[in-house]
């Protein structure tokens, strides 16, 4: 099986390699795993608490090149949405994106379970917090 | 027809392997194609999808744990489609466990193992089949007692139970075999290093 270009170039230069400290403000966490296959995939973003837009992003996954192209394009596509608009990226956004075949498309899923576990990560760490700090302002 | 169906079986877990093996070895002999040569070819293809198919129900059902994995296939077969793709998720303290494994592997793979790297492999691969057994044990043990007891409305809740502690067990088994992998190719690496 061939990989496609982009997901060569996603493997070969991986964006947004690395990692927050999860104390970070504004910093949430995924972390997913897929059993079958022993890929782990932790995903951080990043967000500006005061406009709910997420400044950075970074991952670091251990899987085949599949999942490594995945979440290197979900860093990239989290960058500079905000936190509602990230909940929209879908598994088959990137499957069409990468040109990722039947087989692995489990690899998108895994993606998809990622940022919507730093998502949920970030909501409950930051969000009441936030909203308390902005309204003692 | 499915597999305890094919051995006059209910569906529970906690099944006597010797009786099992004796079942086994009479039906052998009453679809044997040997006894059969002069039936018809209709009657002798039938003789021999039951000899296979008694094969592969033996199989699924002599080993505790594939029993498991089987029963859960086959209740999810039954299952609603929203119910059978409810996947199983490994716990997030064992993910953790996971990519610090990962970690160290990916080091190790990069700058070489030394006597102190092997070790830092060596310790994780331990306490990795140490839960391994105690996974095991759980599914051939309390999980396996909790379906045959379990009443029809906690079923869903025992088997997911078991679906989270086969994907464990998967989860395991395979970094179980990377670490392995690694420690074996180094060590090669090492000798031959060594050798020139």
């Amino acid at each position: 099986m061939a990989y496609s270009e982009k997901v060569v170039d996603h493997y070969n230069n991986p964006r947004n390699v690395g990692s927050f400290m999860k104390d970070t403000p504004g910093v949430g966490t995924g972390l997913v795993g897929a059993p079958e296959c022993g890929d782990v995939m932790k995903l951080q973003i990043k967000v500006n608490l005061q406009t709910g837009v997420i400044e950075d992003a970074k991952f670091k996954t251990f899987g085949c090149g599949s999942a490594i192209a995945s979440s290197s394009l979900a860093t990239e596509w989290l960058k500079g949405k905000t936190v509602d608009e990230a909940g929209k990226i879908k598994n088959t956004d990137i499957v069409n994106e990468l040109k990722l075949p039947p087989v692995k498309i489990h690899c998108s899923v895994l993606a998809e379970d990622a940022i919507k576990a730093a998502l949920a990560d970030y909501k409950t760490k930051w969000i009441k917090e936030g909203a308390a700090a902005a309204s003692s302002t | 027809m499915d597999h305890f169906q094919v051995f006059g079986l209910p569906r529970r877990l906690a099944i006597d392997t010797v009786e099992l093996q004796r079942k086994f070895y009479e039906l052998s002999r009453l679809h044997h194609p040997d006894f059969h040569q002069a039936a018809s070819p209709e009657e002798q293809a039938r003789t021999l999808e039951a000899s296979a198919r008694l094969n592969t129900a033996y199989r699924a059902l002599r080993d505790p744990i594939a029993r498991v994995e089987y029963l859960v296939r086959l209740e999810e077969g039954r299952d609603t489609k929203e119910g059978a793709t409810v996947k199983p998720k490994a716990p997030p303290e064992l993910l953790e466990e996971m990519f610090e494994i990962q970690e160290a592997l990916a080091e190790a793979k990069v700058g070489g193992l030394d006597e102190a790297g092997r070790a830092a492999l060596v310790a994780p691969r331990d306490r990795l089949m140490v839960r391994l057994e105690q996974e095991n044990a759980r599914l051939v043990g309390p999980l396996t007692q909790g379906w045959d007891a379990a009443a029809p409305a906690e079923r869903q809740r025992v088997l997911a139970a078991m679906k989270e502690a086969l994907a464990t067990r998967a989860y395991l088994g395979t970094v179980i075999d990377d670490l392995n992998d690694a420690l074996g190719e180094s060590l090669e690496g090492y000798v031959t290093h060594r050798r020139h």
